[in-house]
Formats: structure tokens, C-alpha cells, sequence
């Protein structure tokens, strides 16, 4: 756990990610009216309904997609030179840079500054039904979880076995992973916040609140 | 057969290096695909190796057909390899692949075969109409209760006047598979009560309220036949047979033999060396029955008295294929049963019968795997750090794992099977194959660490045990 | 100066109002109004005291002068901006001014569950020879509030309709006439319980078959908001109000393809305001209102007082009318009928009693259910010949005749002369069990001979119903192409083979279960017994009844590249051996949208249906709503369709709706919405209005999943949920388990 005021004049000093626009498949690549500089947004709307700015389509078996842009940002790079070509899943098609939202500065702040339970190995995590189920309806934070709890399934090699949380009891304030994805070990999965963090894990999120403008 | 074919290899691991070999000893251009979490993989490495950047092609997953036709189409592949999993058995996918505007050879049977054998009920009747043992018991699904009852009754009879002590009936969802829906009933006064529990099982999640009911068989072995056939589907051929008795607990095959029974060291409560010719007869004579075009293995189960019953038929090439090859000659020469699919799919003649292959020793391959069987056979994920053996002539090793040190460590993905590899060893009777596999798990080095630090676990000690129990009933 | 000040004030209100009906037009007009009123003001500071009041007297005549130049001169429009003007005369004002007394129930001010419609008893007191009576009536109608924020518009919630059907119930019970008041510019699209949709259902079909007197007044008359409290007897109409399928705004932008809230142009406006032909005239003229009330020029505000004593005397003669009609037409009864129709009478001086008979109650609910039948029976397009009419006419009534002579006599003498059978038969059997006991326990019956093991080992008879596929398959399942899931970002499904799709998976995701719209075919020949649908009623076609500019060659169009004459097919099939009447709305005809042809194909089939005794399924392939082109024709197919499926429940058959792709609109806010037994496919969207216009109409965002079949299952407006694979099997059951007892195979 460090020093949030540390954590944040890093943040501070390096504002941006860079996240690279992939092909989501194989398939022959066509950008949209796009280009370099261009601002571009990720899903909006009150339930995220309205897509994402449309950097390129990639058609593949007749059958084309749009790739659209994940995050709010700007269009760094674009590597125009692939268009038309046949690219590779994964491929980079261009880079967003992205400038870091106050939510997100907050849950970065978190994971330094809350007790992280991390995940033992690299396989796909998540959580065990009725604990999935509250979590998907009511949030995160009601959740209040114990030390020896069932908690979460490991799910590796088609074969799932449960994991127990250990660590202090509280709630878990924020979730790191997306249960169609491996986890790497010993990258975070929850963060926990006990009771008597609270007040100090408010402060953190009142400060960003204050501190963070959000630019771009 | 036409070199100017192109063939994709719609697979991963240990398979894929084996198309890829049987491609080059074809003389025939190949392409392969990987997922992002294989790029480390020895088939990668091995394509790579052999064709260039140009015969590998980034892929989102190999579950995708799309994925798989594009790079297909991209690379001018003119033909598909599904190995074994994925869509080796999917017979909509050899549909597509056949049917498509820009056809490809699907290199399995015809997508006919692969859908009417894929029918558990279909098979069982085929079986039936021509006479081949099948588990007793219903052949289509039953809709009422009481001839339900009427048939578990007979089948309860039927075990008591063969004198089996505890006569067992299993109930199952005729639309199921892969272990769901079914339950087995020890007193026909259960019977109505798991009936219905099935069947309204069934109907929730199939649509179908169709049950089969049959006798539970239990002490048996299972063997298989592996069968060959060309295009034409008229003259299919045998390699002999596989035990493949010994598997892990939630019955995952671990070690295979050929020749299934072995009459010649090991004595059995019943004439083996009849029942042997008596399955391969029946198996040869289905294939001919449906027009079987690919390799196949029918798929057999024999009590501890030597009855024989039909189990299902595998429309692919299987793991342990290559067991079948290390017993087998034709002309006098090895035979790669992968290489034979690909060139006999392609559309060339067989070119041989079954008078010119001929059978010498035993077989046994073994499934190396990292995982732990005192704990269930669960599998053990981390970094391998070395994995070697020393050479011999009575052993072959397939492995997609490349080679590895303590510096260049290899990770087991775990987005798929955790099999390492396959080794098969050769003897010419029971006691020499014996003695050779235990010498060569003696002197395996697997060695690895997880996340914790903790040592590499495998199954080399499993499989050292069931050496010595081979094709013992 | 300050006496004047009053009336001065009154006049810039008036030039306020013509400002405001008038935008943009007429401004030479208004322009000199207002320099006289101006003019006017300034000279009262100096003049004299009869000077002032010949300028006033001038000024007034000259404002009346101008205001009766410009009532020739209304537009459409123009009236529609009078109707909706805040100062027009709304429920209140009616309340106060046309009734001797009422007394508001369920409600006060905002304090109500939905202040757009209120509620009243009201009194009309009455006096003849000397004695007085008062005569109770049930007042509802959609309050405007003079705009008023919280009224809505005049816009009911599901809620409000609710309200009022239940106090229709309570009319009914207690056996009054009901007066509503129709002041509404549609209802408000919420699919929160009750649903928009499926409470004006509700409402239409509880009017259906409503056994007190009904009178309904249009001033606003926005499409199915009005539909829910207007099927009435009698339907009067303020001359200056307007009765549409959509506002003109709506059509203007449907018109000119505007999307996401654009503003269409004052002039397409205007332009769709004349061809929707809303006015009190054209209804009158299409017979969709029974008469007009004329209005003070440029419309009736609170202060015309002699506009509701019109009102009032109208409202009584309709009653009356009613009333008289219903009792029958006894000779005594027509001459009073005659002196009704001499307009100086004074209704006030007379009586007439309001109550019914429960025969003249039946002959009421017949006469309404006849008069919306017929309604634009006109309007239809049936290219049938007179020969091929009358043979549909004998078999009409063969089939009455040969009903009566199977089910009526036949069966129910049949079934006690089988009982009779039945009970001879076991007494027979327990004679003989009782006579033969000695021998059989003497010999010891031998059990049943145990299984054969034979059969457990050998091939067993077994007719399979092939499983080869569809009988129908979409013509997608020919491309060679891969097809996404619309939700595979969210779920992980993967790509399918169109061929696979199409065919085989019958248009269901293979992985997440989402059911990709499939064509109307579908259903109608994989669903139904081979070879054994019959169409009937092909010559009713389609056409433009109100000569809508432009869409002769739209209608032409969706004809040619459907290859049907409308958007609704009508035939028999059998089910399962059993013979069904289907209806299906083809989505994919002007978005299945229904008009006269539609509608009277509708009801032609639940006459059929309901003479022949058959269950009658509508397979609902989509609809976006009434066809807005043929206006009121189209909206009137809402209470006759209705009518016509109620009297079909009513007969003992099974309506059974199924829902498929996307519906919405005035259909499902009726004779869909009204079954008993609605269905929905997987993956269908089901409500009153689309998001879009949600969002135009209330501001409201809402989520994307908001009409969802499920979300419809858990309002309680459907039934079940269906996957499309399933709908033979499931329909199979419905004609087993639900429906009447008046079906031909009970």
C-alpha cells in the first residue's frame, strides 16, 4: 500500500494511456473517414447503447464488422497503410490516446492504496453465482466478503475449482477482472476496503473529484 | 494424387506437428494457424521452421470456422485438416467446407457420414440392422411410460438369467450426450421415478422427451478397431485393434495398446484372438454398409466374458493413432495412418488391401501430462523447464512442447487440454514393450515450477503403475 | 380610461390568440388589428367618454369582422393549433358549465394517479310537467388543465386508462350512460404496468361489449389515446376539433424521412395536417362521427357560454337518441324519436329515462358492435365478382345453419345418449366380475409372459418423422456468407454460416438463443400441416383512401415486391388434423402496417372463425402500427377489429395471438392486446410506440431492451415466451388446453 498523494502526482505526470485498436479477427481491413489527430469516442449513453466512434471495418467470410473505438481520446496513430490488406486477429489498426477519467484515476488510487487480492495463477476468475448475481445487480459494494469465504471460480484446462478470499473482511470496492479474460497471476482480481478504511477511501474519491480535470 | 493441393491445418499442439509432417512426407504445401496464448507452441515453431512466416496466420480462436475459411481462402488453401477436436466431428462444418462457393477437401468422411454416425440412435439401429452386438436395450427413443417400464423390466430380467449378481439400467436422454441426462436404476421400483426425471429433464432442455433405456454394463474393456477407407467407401481396410482401457477417473484415456488383447502371453476367460476378428468383421462391415471414405474408429466394449457391444463410432483420426501404425506394415513398409488420411482424402486409391498389411509386436502409448492424478487428474498449470528423454529406435515422441530450459522456460497454456505429449513405444511381444516403456519413463526428465514455486506435477508415475497391468483384464 | 381597460384587454387577448393560431400567416391582417387596438388605446387617454365608446364599438366590430374573415379561411392546421391551444375550453370548463352538478371521483386536482383524465358523476337535471329529474352520468375525459404542467397535455398514462375502464365497470354496474370527452393528443407511450399498449386494449374491449350508453365528444382526437374511452354509441364531434392517426408533426416527419427529432418545414406540416384529413367535416363525411357541434368562430373558449348550452342540449339528444334506439322501435317510441330530431325543441323540458332493460341492454351493445363493423366498409378495395359475393353469402349461411344443426341439437343429444351407453356398460362388467370370480380364482390367472430378450438386442420397429429439415427455408440460406449476432460482443457468440442459419438453426443464434428476424413464410409453412393451407378473401386489396399524395405508387410498390395484394393474409390450415383460421400480419408490407383492407380482411376471418367454429390464430410477423396514410380510415380499424374479435371470444372459440420481429402501435393497442392468449417469438420487441418517438414524446431515454418480449412477459401483457422451433408444438398444446368451449373439435 502506498502513499496516495505519491500515487497520484505520478498520475499526474503521465495523464494519458495508449491503447492500441486491434482486429478483433482475421478478415480484410477497410478504415472509415478517419485519421490521425481525429477525437473519437467509446460507447455512450445511459446504457452505453450508442457505439463507439467507427475507425475501420474488417469483412471477413462476406460478412463485414466495424471496429469501433473502445475509449474517449484521440486518434494517435492510424496505420493507414494496412487498409485494404488481409491482417491477422490482433493486428494493431491504430492507437488511442486516452486521457485518463476521474473513475478511473480513483480505481487506479484503489489498487495502490486498498488491500488487492490478486489472482494465485493465470486462468479466467469469476465470481460464485449468488455473490455474481448481487454484484451484477446491486454493485460491488454491497458485497461484504470475510476471510475463508468462497469467493470466486478458477476456471482453467475446462475445469473450474473454487478459490477462497483471504485477507481482511469489507467490502469489495472495486473488480479488476472480466471473467472472459485470463488473468495473469498475481495481477489484482478485487480490491477490499474494511470498514475502517471507508472514510479514507471517500476522501481519496473526493480528491480526485477535486483534483483530476479531466481533460480532452 | 494432385501435389498442387494446399492443406489448412485447422488445429493446435501435438496434431498439428503431425499434419505438418505427414504434409511434408506428402510433398504437399500446408498453412497453420494459431491463437495468440500459442505462439510459443512447438506447431508454430515447427511451421515456421519448414514454411516460412507465410504458412502462419494469427488467428481469434480455433473454435471459429470463420477464422479458419478466411485464412483458407486468404492463403489459397485447397483442402482442411481438422485433426482431432474441434471440428473434427462437426459435420455442418464439413458441410460449409465442402459447399461453400470456393470448396475446400475436408479431409475426414463425407459431412453424411459424420452427421448419421454422429447419431447415437442412428448408429445403434445401423448396427442392429446388420446384425453387430449392441448394448442391450432400447434402439429408439421411447415416449411412454409404460413400455418404458416394460423394457427396463426385461432388461432387469435379462442380466439375472446371464447371472449378473447386480443387474444395473441406465436411463438416458435420448437427445443428450456428454454424460448429461442420465442416471442408472438398481430396482425396477425406482424405475418410474427416474423415468420421469429424465424425461422431464430431457424435455426442459433438449425438447425432446425421448429416453433410451439400456442395460448398464460394467467390468469391461474397451477396445477399438481403426479403420481405413479411400473415397470410393467400397473396400475398407484395418490396422488392427487398441486397448485403451486405462484412463484417468473422470475417463480420459492414459495409455493405449495394440493389439487390443494379447492371447499369446495373457490368459482370458474367453477365445480373445475370435472375439478380436469377430469386432474387426463387424466394424469393416458398418463401414462398407455407410460408404466410410476417412479413417475412423469403431469403438467397442467387452465384458469380462468376451461379449461384445458397439459403443459408437469415431469419425476421425484418433490420438492414439499412431499405436495402431507402430504394429502395422503395408508391403512391408511403416504406414502413417495421418498421412494415409490426407493422400486417400485428397482422392487417391487406397492402393493395397487388407491382404498386404500385416502385423508385428506390440504397441503402448503413453499420454504424458502435466497434472496430478492422486488429486483427481487435475491438471497442474506453470512453466516447464525441462522436458527430454533419450532416443531410442522402439520410441517415438510427439510433442508440441519445444524444447526447454530453466531460461527459456515453456508455459502451459491453459486455454486447452494440458496433454504434453504422446510417446509410443514399440516391443515385439508384451514383455519387451513392457520393459521398454518402463526404460523410457525411467529416464523421462519433466521438470517445472509453478507461480508458487511449487515442482511440476505429471503423470509418469501413473502410468509407470499401469505399465505392468497392460491388457489384463 | 380604466372602464375601457377590461375590454382592451380581452381584445389584445383575443390578437394574442389569432398570433398564436396564425403563425407566420395572415400578417397584414393581424398587423392592422393591432395598430387599431394600439391606436384605440392612445386615443382613450384623451377623448370623451361617447367618443371612447364608438371607438370601442368600432374596434370590436372590426376585430369580430376580421375574426370571421379569417374562420373562412382555417386550415387544417390551423385548427389543430386552435385545439391545442392553451385557452380552448377543456374538461373543467365543461364540468362547470354543460352539468348541473358534479363531483370529481378518484381525483382531485393533481392529487389522482394520473390528472390527463379525470373522472366525474355528474347530474343533468331535467324537468317535465313541472317535475324535476335528475339524471345521473359518468363524465371522463382527458383534462387539458389550460395547460397546465401536470395534466400532461391531456396525455393518459396506462394508469389514467386504467381509471377509466374501471369506473366504465362501475357505470355498467350501476347502470348509467357514460359521457367522455376526448381532449387528447395521444396516449403517452410508458410500457410501465399496465403498458400503454395493452391498458387502451383493455379499454377498447371492455367498450366492445359495454352495456350502458356511451357519448363521446372529440375535440383532440389523438389516434389511440382517443380510441381508449371513444367507442361509443354515439360519437359527437366540436366542429373546430380534429380526430387523427397522428399529429400532423408525426406524419410530416415520417414523410420527409427525418430522424432523431429534426423538425420538418411549417409548410410539410401544413401539407400533412390537409391530407391526413383530420377535420370534424371529413370524419363526418367517412362516417366515423355521428354529427358536429359548431363551435363560436375560431374556436370555443371558457368565456362562449352559449357553446355549452349547445353542448349540453347535443349531449342529451345523443343520449336520448340512444336510449330510444336501444328500447326498440316501437311506434310511439319513432314518433318520439322524429320530435327529437326538430333541433328547437328544448331538451331540458323533457325527459327521457335512461335506464335499460337487460334486452334493450343487449340490443345496445349489438347496435354499437354493428355500427363500428361496418365502419369504412366503404373504403375497401374488394375486386371479388358478384358471383363469387354471393356464393360467400350462402356458405355464410350454410355453415350458421349446419353449426346449429351438429352442435347445438346433434351433439348435445349425442353425449347423453353416450353416458347412457357408458353406465349400461360398466354395470355389465361388474356382473360379470362378480359372476366369474370363483372359476378365475380357481385356475389362477397366468401373468403376462416376462420380456423378451429378443427385443432387447434386435432392431425394433421404429417409424422416425424425418428429421430432413424445414419445409420452407429462407431464401438467405442461400448465400455463402457469415452472419453475426447482434449480440456476440456482449454473449461470445461467434459467426454462423448463413446456410446453417437460415436453414437448420431456423434463425436462432446457436450459442446465445437470439432469433434473427425470419420472413412471414416461416411460420405459415413450417408451422401448419403440408398442403394444407387456403387462402381466402385474395381480392381485397390495398389501396389509398384518402388519396394520400404520392402513395398510389408506394402501396404499388410494396405490392410488387411482395407479391400480395395487402399486408394481411388470411387462410385455413390444419394443425395437427385440426382446422385453424390464421391471420398473419406481414411485417415486411409497409411495415405491416393496417389499414381498411387489413382490417377488413381481419374481420372477415374472425367471422369465419367464429361460424365455423374454428380456433383463430393471428401470427402478428410485425407491425409498426396503423397505416398513417389512410388516417381515420386506419384508425378505426382499432375498435372494429376489436369488436369483431370480442364477439368472437364471446362465441366460446380460442384467439390466440403470436407476436413475432417487432410490433407496436394501434393494433397492439387493440385487437392484438385484447386476446386472452398472446404469445411472443423469442427476441420480439412488443409496445405502444418505438423508442425513437418515447424519446421525442416524453424526453424519456430509455434503455434499449425496454420492449423485449420478456420484459412484456414480466409486465404481464404476454403470456409466454416462445422459441421459434417450438411454435407448432406450442400451438398444438394451446389448441388443446385453451379457448371456449365452442370449439368444433370439444
Amino acid at each position: 500500500m502506498r502513499d496516495i498523494a505519491e500515487v497520484m502526482e505520478e498520475l499526474k505526470a503521465a495523464p494519458y494511456t495508449e491503447r492500441e485498436v486491434c482486429a478483433p479477427h482475421t478478415g480484410v481491413i477497410r478504415f472509415a473517414d478517419v485519421k490521425e489527430g481525429d477525437r473519437v469516442s467509446g460507447f455512450t449513453g445511459t446504457w452505453k447503447e450508442i457505439p463507439g466512434t467507427h475507425i475501420a471495418t474488417i469483412t471477413r467470410e462476406k460478412n463485414p464488422r466495424k471496429v469501433l473505438a473502445s475509449e474517449r481520446g484521440v486518434l494517435q496513430k492510424l496505420y493507414r497503410e494496412l487498409d485494404g490488406s488481409f491482417v491477422e486477429a490482433g493486428t494493431p489498426l491504430g492507437v488511442i490516446r486516452h486521457y485518463l477519467t476521474r473513475q478511473e484515476v480513483v480505481s487506479k488510487l484503489l489498487k495502490e492504496s486498498l488491500y488487492a487480492f490478486c489472482a494465485p495463477e493465470r486462468a479466467k476468475y469469476y465470481f460464485v453465482p449468488d455473490v455474481d448475481k448481487k454484484v451484477k445487480i446491486l454493485g460491488c459494494r454491497t458485497v461484504s466478503i470475510h476471510d475463508g469465504m468462497e469467493l470466486f471460480i478458477v476456471s482453467r484446462m475446462k475445469r473450474e475449482v473454487p478459490l477462497c478470499y483471504s485477507g481482511p473482511a469489507g467490502i469489495i470496492y472495486d473488480v479488476y477482472f472480466d471473467q472472459t479474460k485470463n488473468v495473469d497471476s498475481g495481477s489484482p482480481l478485487i480490491v477490499v476496503c474494511p470498514p475502517e478504511q471507508q472514510s479514507a477511501v471517500e476522501d481519496v474519491v473526493a480528491r480526485v473529484q477535486s483534483e483530476w480535470n479531466e481533460g480532452e | 494424387m494432385n501435389k498442387q493441393h494446399k492443406v489448412l491445418i485447422a488445429n493446435r499442439g501435438e496434431i498439428a506437428v503431425r499434419i505438418i509432417q505427414a504434409c511434408v512426407k506428402l510433398g504437399l504445401d500446408f498453412v497453420c494457424v494459431h491463437t495468440a496464448e500459442d505462439a510459443c507452441s512447438g506447431h508454430v515453431a515447427l511451421a515456421r521452421e519448414i514454411g516460412g512466416e507465410k504458412s502462419l496466420y494469427r488467428i481469434s480462436s480455433y473454435h471459429d470456422a470463420n477464422e479458419l475459411l478466411s485464412v483458407a481462402d486468404e492463403s489459397g488453401a485447397t483442402a482442411v485438416h481438422p485433426g482431432y477436436g474441434f471440428f473434427a466431428e462437426d459435420f455442418r462444418f464439413a458441410r460449409r467446407v465442402t459447399e461453400r462457393e470456393r470448396p475446400l477437401v475436408f479431409l475426414g468422411p463425407s459431412w453424411r457420414v459424420i452427421r448419421d454416425l454422429g447419431d447415437k440412435i442412428n448408429t445403434k439401429r445401423l448396427a442392429r440392422s446388420l446384425g453387430v452386438p449392441t448394448v442391450p436395450g432400447s434402439d429408439r427413443p421411447i415416449y411412454d411410460e409404460l413400455e418404458a417400464e416394460k423394457i427396463a423390466r426385461s432388461l432387469f430380467d435379462f442380466q439375472m438369467q446371464q447371472g449378473i449378481a447386480r443387474p444395473l439400467v441406465l436411463v438416458k436422454a435420448s437427445a443428450g450426450g456428454g454424460g448429461m441426462g442420465i442416471e442408472e436404476v438398481y430396482d425396477i421400483d425406482m424405475f418410474r421415478q427416474v423415468y420421469r426425471r429424465i424425461r422431464n429433464y430431457a424435455m426442459r432442455q433438449f425438447k425432446d422427451e425421448g429416453v433410451l433405456i439400456e442395460q448398464r454394463i460394467k467390468d469391461f474393456n474397451h477396445l477399438e478397431v481403426q479403420v481405413l477407407s479411400d473415397r470410393t467407401g467400397r473396400h475398407p481396410v484395418h490396422f488392427g485393434t487398441r486397448n485403451c482401457s486405462i484412463q484417468s477417473t473422470g475417463r480420459q484415456k492414459r495409455l493405449e495398446v495394440a493389439p487390443g488383447f494379447d492371447p499369446s502371453s495373457i490368459k482370458y476367460d474367453f477365445d480373445a484372438a475370435a472375439l478380436l476378428d469377430e469386432i474387426v468383421m463387424h466394424s469393416l462391415n458398418m463401414a462398407r454398409k455407410v460408404g466410410y471414405d476417412s479413417v475412423g474408429t469403431w469403438e467397442w466394449i467387452v465384458t469380462r466374458d468376451g461379449q461384445p457391444f458397439l459403443m459408437e463410432v469415431n469419425t476421425r483420426i484418433q490420438v492414439e493413432n499412431g499405436v495402431s501404425a507402430a504394429i502395422s506394415r503395408v508391403k512391408g513398409k511403416e504406414v502413417d495412418l495421418i498421412a494415409e488420411q490426407i493422400r486417400t482424402g485428397l482422392g487417391d486409391p487406397l492402393g493395397y488391401t487388407q491382404d498386404d498389411i500385416t502385423f508385428n509386436g506390440v504397441g503402448v502409448e503413453y499420454r504424458i501430462i502435466a497434472e496430478d492424478p492422486d488429486n483427481g487428474f487435475s491438471p497442474w498449470v506453470g512453466d516447464i523447464t525441462r522436458f527430454s528423454w533419450d532416443e531410442h529406435e522402439w520410441c517415438r515422441v510427439h510433442t508440441h512442447v519445444p524444447p526447454a530450459t530453466p531460461e527459456h522456460p515453456y508455459t502451459i497454456p491453459t486455454e486447452f487440454d494440458p496433454n504434453l505429449a504422446l510417446a509410443i513405444i514399440w516391443g515385439k511381444d508384451l514383455a519387451e514393450v513392457t520393459a521398454h516403456g518402463l526404460a523410457f519413463l525411467d529416464t523421462l526428465r519433466l521438470e517445472g515450477h509453478d507461480g508458487k514455486g511449487e515442482p511440476l506435477k505429471s503423470n509418469v508415475e501413473f502410468l509407470k503403475k499401469k505399465t505392468e497391468r497392460m491388457l489384463r483384464f | 380610461m380604466m372602464e375601457w381597460e377590461k375590454q382592451l384587454h380581452q381584445l389584445a387577448d383575443r390578437l394574442c390568440y389569432l398570433k398564436d393560431i396564425f403563425p407566420g400567416k395572415h400578417e397584414e391582417d393581424i398587423a392592422l388589428l393591432e395598430t387599431r387596438l394600439n391606436d384605440t388605446r392612445r386615443k382613450l387617454e384623451t377623448c370623451s367618454a361617447e367618443e371612447a365608446q364608438a371607438e370601442m364599438t368600432s374596434l370590436e366590430d372590426l376585430f369580430f369582422f376580421m375574426e370571421c374573415k379569417l374562420e373562412d379561411k382555417l386550415t387544417p392546421m390551423d385548427k389543430v393549433r386552435i385545439v391545442r391551444h392553451p385557452h380552448r375550453i377543456c374538461l373543467r370548463d365543461i364540468l362547470e358549465n354543460v352539468y348541473d352538478n358534479y363531483t370529481e371521483i378518484g381525483g382531485q386536482g393533481e392529487h389522482t394517479n394520473d390528472p390527463a383524465m379525470v373522472i366525474a358523476r355528474a347530474y343533468i337535471t331535467r324537468k317535465r310537467h313541472g317535475k324535476v329529474y335528475h339524471q345521473p352520468v359518468l363524465v371522463m375525459g382527458h383534462e387539458k388543465g389550460h395547460g397546465e404542467e401536470f395534466r400532461n397535455g391531456g396525455s393518459a398514462k396506462p394508469w389514467g386508462n386504467a381509471k377509466a375502464k374501471h369506473y366504465m365497470g362501475v357505470a355498467e354496474t350501476e347502470g348509467i350512460p357514460i359521457h367522455a370527452y376526448v381532449f387528447t393528443p395521444g396516449g403517452y407511450p410508458l410500457e410501465d404496468y399496465p403498458g400503454a399498449a395493452q391498458q387502451i386494449a383493455r379499454n377498447i374491449y371492455e367498450m366492445a361489449g359495454l352495456t350502458v350508453p356511451l357519448i363521446a365528444v372529440f375535440s383532440e382526437g389523438g389516434s389511440g389515446g382517443a380510441e381508449a374511452i371513444s367507442l361509443a354509441d354515439k360519437r359527437l364531434m366540436f366542429s373546430h376539433g380534429y380526430y387523427s392517426v397522428i399529429s400532423p408533426e408525426g406524419a410530416a416527419a415520417i414523410e420527409g424521412h427525418l430522424r432523431g427529432g429534426a423538425r420538418a418545414s411549417a409548410d410539410l406540416v401544413e401539407r400533412c395536417a390537409r391530407d391526413l384529413h383530420l377535420t370534424a367535416e371529413d370524419n363526418l363525411k367517412f362516417g366515423y362521427i355521428d354529427k358536429i357541434i359548431q363551435e363560436p368562430v375560431l374556436g370555443a373558449r371558457p368565456y362562449h357560454y352559449e357553446f355549452f348550452r349547445t353542448i349540453r342540449q347535443e349531449v342529451i339528444r345523443a343520449t336520448d337518441e340512444v336510449v330510444l334506439s336501444a328500447r326498440g322501435l316501437a311506434p310511439l317510441r319513432a314518433a318520439t324519436l322524429r320530435r327529437f330530431r326538430d333541433r328547437e325543441l328544448n331538451l331540458d323540458e323533457f325527459s327521457v329515462r335512461w335506464d335499460l332493460s337487460r334486452k334493450a341492454r343487449q340490443r345496445l351493445v349489438e347496435m354499437r358492435q354493428n355500427k363500428f363493423i361496418k365502419a369504412s366498409h366503404r373504403e375497401c378495395q374488394n375486386r371479388r365478382s358478384i358471383m363469387g359475393r354471393l356464393g360467400d353469402a350462402w356458405s355464410e349461411q350454410w355453415w350458421e345453419i349446419y353449426n346449429r344443426l351438429i352442435y347445438d341439437f346433434y351433439h348435445r343429444n349425442r353425449r347423453t345418449f353416450s353416458n347412457l351407453l357408458e353406465e349400461i356398460g360398466s354395470e355389465w362388467e361388474m356382473l360379470k366380475l362378480r359372476a366369474m370370480k370363483p372359476w378365475n380364482r380357481l385356475h389362477g390367472k397366468t401373468e403376462e409372459p416376462a420380456g423378451n430378450t429378443e427385443e432387447l438386442t434386435t432392431l425394433s420397429e421404429w417409424e422416425e418423422d424425418n428429421h430432413s429439415g424445414w419445409a420452407w427455408v429462407s431464401p438467405k440460406a442461400r448465400e455463402d456468407r457469415a452472419v453475426s449476432c447482434p449480440y456476440s460482443a456482449q454473449r461470445g457468440c461467434m459467426d454462423m454460416w448463413a446456410p446453417d442459419l437460415y436453414n437448420e438453426f431456423a434463425g436462432v443464434c446457436s450459442s446465445c438463443g437470439h432469433h434473427f428476424p425470419m420472413e412471414y413464410q416461416w411460420i405459415m409453412n413450417n408451422c401448419f400441416d403440408a398442403n394444407s393451407l387456403y387462402e381466402f378473401n385474395t381480392e381485397v386489396e390495398a389501396g389509398n383512401p384518402l388519396h394520400f399524395p404520392g402513395f398510389d405508387e408506394k402501396i404499388a410498390e410494396a405490392k410488387r415486391k411482395t407479391g400480395l395484394k395487402s399486408g394481411c393474409i388470411t387462410f385455413e390450415a390444419r394443425l395437427d388434423g385440426v382446422q385453424v383460421v390464421v391471420a398473419i400480419l406481414v411485417g415486411s408490407f409497409r411495415g405491416g402496417s393496417v389499414g381498411v383492407a387489413e382490417g377488413s380482411k381481419f374481420v372477415a376471418a374472425a367471422d369465419r372463425a367464429r361460424r365455423k367454429r374454428y380456433p383463430f390464430i393471428v401470427y402478428c410477423h410485425g407491425t409498426a402500427g396503423i397505416r398513417i396514410q389512410e388516417g381515420t380510415h386506419g384508425v378505426i380499424q382499432m375498435p372494429r377489429c376489436t369488436v369483431a374479435v370480442r364477439r368472437y371470444i364471446e362465441s366460446g372459440g380460442l384467439y390466440l395471438v403470436l407476436y413475432d420481429t417487432k410490433s407496436y402501435g394501434g393494433p397492439v393497442a387493440s385487437f392484438l392486446g385484447c386476446a386472452f392468449y398472446q404469445f411472443a417469438i423469442r427476441s420480439s420487441d412488443i409496445g405502444f410506440a418505438g423508442p425513437g418517438v418515447i424519446k421525442n414524446t416524453t424526453g424519456i431515454d430509455i434503455p434499449p431492451d425496454h420492449h423485449n418480449c420478456y420484459k412484456a412477459l414480466s409486465r404481464g401483457h404476454i403470456q409466454g415466451v416462445w422459441d421459434r422451433r417450438d411454435v407448432r408444438a406450442n400451438l398444438r398444446q394451446a389448441l388443446e388446453t385453451m379457448g371456449g368451449r365452442n370449439l368444433y373439435y370439444r
